[in-house]
Formats: structure tokens, C-alpha cells, sequence
């Protein structure tokens, strides 16, 4: 089943072509990595999942109901967290999610529990200042408690980690974490490390539209390179190894870069043993043999380019 | 229902700890406590200051000077007063995005149009009646029989009506202009527009603002009695296409 189905999406705003028939398909109880640069349009494609800006073209699907622009049912199934989350400063965590409940229906007795259990999950329990007070680290911890409120089917994350300290980030990846068995998690970021850290699936957004797509794994076999990166302390014994004629054969297709060199073959376990052999038989001794993965950074420069 | 009331709640926490509850209370309280005074006081305090030699006679003040008072007040500063306290009302929540959280969660927008303004109506109303009362009190202290002056009933009404579509027309203008100054300046706008249209005697029957002006010359018996029900109609209309408009308005507006 997917949670959400998206076909097609355009949207302009003024000139500028944000959205160029967007597709994007995010399967039930998998933490979903968005990726773009600033301005790629995420927030965008989020704003119009939850009815808050109208698309040009295209159709969005929550759990396969249409979302309309406006007034939409479809955020029934669904809690979001903005970039910034901003509530009543007046008002204490306790009474900010007592107003959460109360809007979405639920009893007395289950924002009782319900509020116990967030602040709890979120670190707030018995914070009881007002949230004019918070820091930004408490303000988006509270936005995830107020987002899980209603038991979400999709937690929609924008940016969540990218205003925080590194124990801010951890502790918001933390939570969201923990919660996906029960909800799927869309968040958007540019923070790769984030990505690889709890994401099982990726979509990055360039130009208005989805230029990779998969689960990491999927994605990094796709772009896998057969690159062996060999390096030596000394820079005699790199020219050494570069003029040796054992070697003359698999340097053609490499790139030297200070005392790293990278050598692209087809076939990676011929090569290596080719390179060790030799090695042994020059007594060159390198301080790093290495076959090279494709970083997430890599692959989403190269994507965006 | 449940929604409705929990976020008009919500509006009231926001009147109370904001400060808007102390500010209309204690400036209208004064009012209630001021216009009697004045009143009855006015005419010592100007003839302590005539230069000796000069006499001017001043009729008796009554119970009708004090109600004069009170309405003057209330229809020019205490409206002011109402109108400048609820320019926020829509503007704080779209600058800040407050409401992208509620309205994600499920709430219509419509129910956050008619919360906020039964919550500024209330608001409106409280303070009115606190001022009513204690007007009524110490003019009641000072003249006793004369207090309930002949229109007093229908004044009092017409007044109260006024500020609801006062309290309309800040509603809508918050919905469509987005900042505080520029809801002021939209319902501004709207009563000097009836201020302009009263020129017209034909208009002037049916006009709203003589909810604010009628209530003097009604009670001094310029105005036939009954006269300001007219007015009374058309600004319920008005109130209520103001909320409509809002609602609509609103549904439209990106967050």
C-alpha cells in the first residue's frame, strides 16, 4: 500500500517554474529521505500535500484519497511538522497540546494519556514554562509531540534537523526513529548525514523534478563505480609506482590527485589481484588499499548537477 | 461544536495573558465610572475657573447628561479602543504561522473565522456590560428616579450593535489584509465611508453609524423613538456578510 502518491505536479509562482511534473511514490512504514538544494522546491511539494498551496497541475493521494486545495480530509491521516514550527508563546506545552486534541476530537481522558506519552517521548514532561521560553531545540521537539498528536498514518518533517545544535539534531533524529514502526516519516533535508543515518528510502528533487529515486541500497548499486583507490605516504614511492611498467596497463584509466591515486576497471577482483601482485613484487608498500563505495554526497552532487 | 469551543477557548487564553482582557476592561471601566462623574461635576469645575464677574448659567445636570457622556465615550474612544485591540486578531497568526498547526490538524477554516469573532464579540460585550453597569450605578447614585431616561433601552441596544459590526468588519479586513495597520485602516475606511454616505438624507435612515450618533438625539427627543431599528437591520445584515465574506475570503488565503 502507499501512503502517498504524487503524479505529475506543477506548480509556478510568479516566473519561476518550482514544480515540473513532479512524481514521487512513498510506500507504507518506510522513513523517507527528500532531498534538493535550497529552493528546490520540498516545502513546496509539502505545503501542497497538505492542501496549504494549489498546484497547477497534477494529483496528490493520501492512502489513495484525492487532497483538495482548501479544506482538505485527507489531513486527517496526516501530521506535519514545518521548518519552523511556531505556537501560541502564551500558552504552556500541556495547554498547547490540550488544544491539539480538543480540535482533532479526541476525550479528555485520551489527551490525558496521549500528552503524557509525547512529552514523555519528547523530553517535555514537566516543562512548565510557557513556549515564548523555549529554545529552538524544545520548539521543534514539541512540533514532532504536536504532529504525533492525532496518531498519524504520515508524519511530514520539513527540514526538521537543519536549525539545530548536533544534540538537537540527534535527539529529533532519535524520536523519529522511534516512531517509525507506527507512522511513515517524509522528511525533507539537506543534510545528507541525516539521510543515512535513519532513511530507508530517498528522492532527490532537482528542477522541479525527481532525478533518483530508491531505497539507498537500490541507488548506491545503481551508481556503483568499479574504482579502487590506492595511497602512499611518500611521494617518491607514488612516482615509483606510476612509472613502474607492471602497472602501465591499468593506469590508463585513473586519476592521480596528490598522493591518492584512483584507477576505474571493468573487472575489480582481476585488478586488485593484478595491484597486489605487482606490489609485492616492487615491494611498494602503500599505506591504503581500498575498493570505493559511492558516497550519498557523490551521488547527489552528480545528481543535482 | 467541540472544535469551535475549544478554539474560541483558545482566543480568550490569548486575551488574557496578551493583556488585551486588562486593557479594554480597565479603559472601559473608566468610562463607566467617568461619564456620571463628568456629568454631574461638569458644571462646578467650569464655573471655578469663569473669570470672576462673568455669569453664564448652566441647567441642573440630569440623569440624561450622564447617558449623554456615555455614549460619547463609548462611541469614539471606546470603539477606537475595540477596534485597535482586535487589529491583531487575524495578523498575529499569519505572521507568526500559528495556524498552520491547527489548521493541519483538521480544524475548518470557517470554524476559526466564526471562533474568533464570537470571541471578539464576547470580548466587545463583557466590557460594554461592565461599563453599562457601572454607569447605571452611579447614575443611579446621583439622580435615582431619572435613571432610566426615555430611548435609554434603544440607545444602549443600538450602541451594542455598532460594535458587533465593528467587530465584524475588523474580522474581515484581518482576513484580508494580513497586517494589524492595514485592518485598522480598513475598517477605518468603512466607517468614514458612513460617515460619508450620512450627508444623504435618504441614507441617513438606514445608515450604521447612527447606531453610534442616534443615541444623543433620541434620547434628547430629536429622533422619534423606534428610529434606530432601521439602522439596526441593515448593520445585522452587514454583520453578517462581513463573517460570510471572511469565511470566504479566508478559504482562499494561503498560509
Amino acid at each position: 500500500m502507499n501512503i502517498l502518491e504524487i503524479e505529475g505536479l506543477r506548480k509556478k509562482f510568479g516566473a519561476h517554474q518550482v514544480l515540473d511534473g513532479l512524481n514521487i511514490v512513498v510506500p507504507e512504514h518506510s522513513v523517507f529521505g527528500f532531498l534538493g538544494k535550497n529552493g528546490a522546491g520540498k516545502t513546496t511539494t509539502m505545503k501542497i500535500v497538505l492542501g496549504l498551496l494549489k498546484a497547477d497541475a497534477g494529483e496528490v493521494r493520501v492512502l489513495g484519497e484525492k487532497v483538495e486545495y482548501g479544506q482538505t480530509s485527507t489531513n486527517r491521516f496526516v501530521g506535519y511538522l514545518p521548518d519552523v514550527p511556531e505556537f501560541y508563546s502564551y500558552m504552556t506545552p500541556k495547554e498547547y497540546l490540550r488544544l491539539c486534541g480538543r480540535i482533532t476530537g479526541m476525550t479528555d481522558k485520551q489527551i490525558m494519556r496521549k500528552s503524557e506519552e509525547l512529552l514523555e517521548l519528547t523530553g517535555l514532561k514537566g516543562v512548565k514554562k510557557r513556549i515564548g521560553g523555549f529554545s529552538r531545540g524544545m520548539k521543534q521537539r514539541l512540533g514532532i509531540a504536536q504532529a504525533l498528536f492525532n496518531e498519524p498514518k504520515l508524519l511530514i518533517c520539513d527540514e526538521p534537523t537543519s536549525a539545530l545544535d548536533p544534540v538537537g539534531r540527534r535527539e529529533v533524529l532519535d524520536i523519529m526513529e522511534q516512531v517509525r514502526e507506527k507512522t511513515t516519516v517524509i522528511f525533507s533535508t539537506h543534510v545528507l548525514s541525516d539521510v543515512e543515518r535513519i532513511c530507508d528510502r530517498v528522492a532527490v528533487l532537482n528542477d522541479g523534478k525527481t532525478v533518483m529515486e530508491g531505497t539507498l541500497g537500490e541507488i548506491k548499486e545503481r551508481h556503483r563505480k568499479n574504482s579502487l583507490l590506492i595511497e602512499f605516504t611518500r611521494k617518491e614511492s607514488m612516482d615509483r609506482f606510476m612509472e613502474e611498467p607492471l602497472f602501465r596497463q591499468l593506469l590508463k584509466q585513473s586519476k592521480r590527485e596528490g598522493s591518492q591515486i584512483i584507477i576505474h576497471t571493468k573487472d575489480i577482483e582481476q585488478a586488485e589481484a593484478e595491484i597486489i601482485r605487482g606490489l609485492n613484487e616492487t615491494r611498494l608498500m602503500p599505506s591504503r588499499l581500498e575498493i570505493l563505495e559511492p558516497s550519498l554526497e557523490g551521488l547527489f552532487m552528480e545528481a543535482i548537477q | 461544536m467541540r472544535a469551535y469551543a475549544a478554539f474560541t477557548a483558545k482566543e480568550f487564553t490569548e486575551y488574557t495573558r496578551t493583556y488585551k482582557l486588562l486593557v479594554i476592561g480597565l479603559v472601559f471601566l473608566l468610562f463607566g465610572i467617568s461619564s456620571p462623574l463628568a456629568a454631574k461635576f461638569m458644571p462646578e469645575i467650569i464655573s471655578q475657573f469663569m473669570p470672576a464677574g462673568i455669569e453664564i448659567t448652566i441647567t441642573e445636570p440630569a440623569a440624561l447628561d450622564s447617558w449623554m457622556q456615555f455614549l460619547k465615550n463609548i462611541s469614539q474612544i471606546g470603539a477606537f479602543v475595540l477596534v485597535i485591540l482586535l487589529s491583531g486578531i487575524m495578523a498575529g497568526e499569519y505572521s507568526r504561522g500559528t495556524l498552520i498547526h491547527i489548521l493541519t490538524k483538521g480544524l475548518s477554516r470557517k470554524t476559526v473565522i466564526l471562533s474568533k469573532f464570537t470571541a471578539a464579540a464576547l470580548l466587545w460585550t463583557g466590557a460594554y456590560l461592565l461599563c453599562f453597569g457601572v454607569a447605571y450605578g452611579y447614575t443611579w447614585y446621583f439622580w435615582r428616579k431619572t435613571v432610566n431616561t426615555p430611548g435609554l433601552a434603544e440607545a444602549i441596544t443600538a450602541l451594542w450593535v455598532f460594535g458587533i459590526l465593528l467587530t465584524a468588519i475588523t474580522v474581515l479586513g484581518g482576513v484580508l489584509v494580513r497586517s494589524s495597520y492595514g485592518t485598522l485602516l480598513f475598517t477605518g475606511a468603512l466607517v468614514v465611508i458612513q460617515i460619508l454616505l450620512n450627508m444623504l438624507p435618504d441614507v441617513q435612515d438606514y445608515n450604521p453609524i447612527q447606531l453610534a450618533n442616534g443615541g444623543t438625539p433620541l434620547m434628547q427627543g430629536q429622533l422619534e423613538s423606534g428610529s434606530l431599528i432601521k439602522p439596526m437591520i441593515v448593520a445585522a445584515a452587514g454583520i453578517a456578510i462581513c463573517i460570510i465574506a471572511a469565511c470566504a475570503a479566508f478559504n482562499k488565503k494561503k498560509l
